[in-house]
């Protein structure tokens, strides 16, 4: 049996039709082919598939899509604003070089958003907890939490 | 398969009680999804119970009741569950990331039985009871015997896991739990302790609680080790032999994360820093 069910994502509310056992991630990458968040490891440890349901971050490949129906879903497709500019953490992140393969930069992405949204002048621990779910292959950590410390400071 | 959302307790217990033994109950999902992608479990329902926030959170009735959903991230930053339940808070803590404690369930956490549940341990030093409903009624358990062994509680098919009660720590008392793994974060536990220390007026150990992790099948009370805590004044040499005592009720495994022997061999030093946590805790409460 199959799951209908509505949600908004990145603002526009979608109604999708899928296996009642699928992820959200599997739903937002093949129904929406929002492709942004990125399949890792697959068991909620690396952090590449992070969305924010009702604005915290989930790890969207063990989110059980169908939990997903009445709620607002943020993907990084949805943060580029309307005339193309970026948001502050993902200037930062241009700013910064803080990216190195790129396949787990919208799953960081995302978690700083929602932690620059509960804390928007975070210490460099809030950072590195908040990334504690977050894994990056290339280990570029130090540019990472070196361009939030920088867009954080010239935000404030 | 079929995915049903429930939207109210009622309405869950009818579905238990009419497909209990084929549904596998789903709230955050990040145990359920993962038993299911590697074909651990096999449902034809998932009931999914998110949505009922009447289960969240923690009340102060007469007796402190935790919401089965609410969430690790819920558990580790809420003030009042911080001053409540400052061990449970830690354990909480540690479990997975921002983006497991997020959706994760207390709940979900006990159901799922791992012996290395981190909020277990937390809850056995605060006499913690479950309480299980089905649509003929309710009942409550005491934690130690809602946990039967590894991934094995006392709950039926038809009953849902909606609340636990438990006692905080009272006067000159302080608690804390110690996780150890390979890093601070999305971490297993190697080994995790919880330790609840209440002296009395003139600084002896009055009573101790303590409860392990990830070394056994479930986590426990060590009773032996208590009884060589409680009537002294925690001198050296009997934290050591409270830490014996403890290594001797462990039986624990080799596996991926480390052998039985290493377990065995941090035990008596996690002891040690729990105790004078404790301690410290209980002297800033005075």
């Amino acid at each position: 049996m199959s799951a209908e069910f509505s949600m908004t994502v990145n603002g526009r509310t979608v109604t999708v039709d899928v296996a009642a056992d699928e992820t959200l991630l599997h739903v937002l990458r093949d129904e929406l082919l929002l492709t942004g968040a990125k399949e890792g490891c697959d068991e909620g440890e690396c952090g590449a598939c992070t969305v924010l349901v009702d604005g915290k971050p989930v790890d969207s490949c063990i989110y059980p899509a169908p939990a997903a129906a009445g709620r607002t879903v943020s993907t990084i497709e949805g943060l580029v604003g309307s005339d193309g500019s970026l948001t502050p953490i993902q200037r930062a992140f241009v700013d910064g070089f803080a990216v190195q393969c790129g396949f787990c930069t919208p799953g960081f992405v995302m978690t700083l958003t929602a932690l620059i949204e509960e804390n928007s002048k975070p210490t460099e621990r809030d950072i590195r907890e908040a990334l504690s779910g977050n894994l990056c292959r290339c280990t570029g950590y130090s540019t990472i939490i070196d361009a939030v410390l920088t867009a954080t400071e010239e935000r404030s | 398969m079929e995915f049903r959302t429930v939207g109210s307790i009622e309405e869950a217990l009818a579905c238990l009680a009419d497909v209990g033994d084929e549904a596998q109950v789903v709230a955050g999902g990040t145990d359920v999804m993962i038993q299911h992608m590697r074909r651990e479990i096999n449902p034809s329902l998932f009931l999914y119970i998110g949505n009922l926030c009447e289960m969240e959170g923690l009340t102060k009735n007469g007796s402190h009741a935790i919401g089965a959903l609410t969430t690790h991230r819920h558990l580790a930053t809420d003030p009042l569950v911080v001053a409540a339940f400052p061990a449970l808070a830690e354990a909480a803590s540690t479990v997975g990331s921002w983006q497991t404690q997020e959706v994760g369930t207390l709940g979900g956490n006990l159901c799922n039985a791992s012996p290395a549940a981190d909020t277990v341990a937390p809850l056995l030093i605060a006499d913690a009871q479950v309480e299980l409903r089905r649509a003929s009624g309710v009942r409550r358990l005491p934690l130690d015997e809602f946990l039967l062994g590894r991934r094995s509680t006392a709950r039926l098919p038809d009953e849902l896991l909606t609340a636990v009660t438990a006692r905080p720590p009272g006067e000159r008392c302080g608690e804390t739990y110690l996780k150890l793994g390979r890093r601070s974060a999305m971490e297993v536990a190697i080994a995790g302790l919880a330790v609840r220390l209440t002296f009395d007026a003139v600084g002896n150990v009055e009573s101790a609680k303590v409860a392990a992790c990830a070394v056994a099948p479930r986590a426990y009370r060590a009773v032996e080790a208590e009884s060589v805590l409680e009537g002294s004044r925690l001198e050296e040499g009997t934290v050591a032999e409270a830490g014996r005592a403890l290594v001797d009720s462990a039986t624990p495994i080799d596996d991926a994360r480390a052998s039985a022997s290493y377990r065995r061999h941090v035990l008596p030093g996690l002891l040690v820093r729990a105790v004078a946590t404790c301690r410290e805790r209980a002297v800033e409460q005075r």
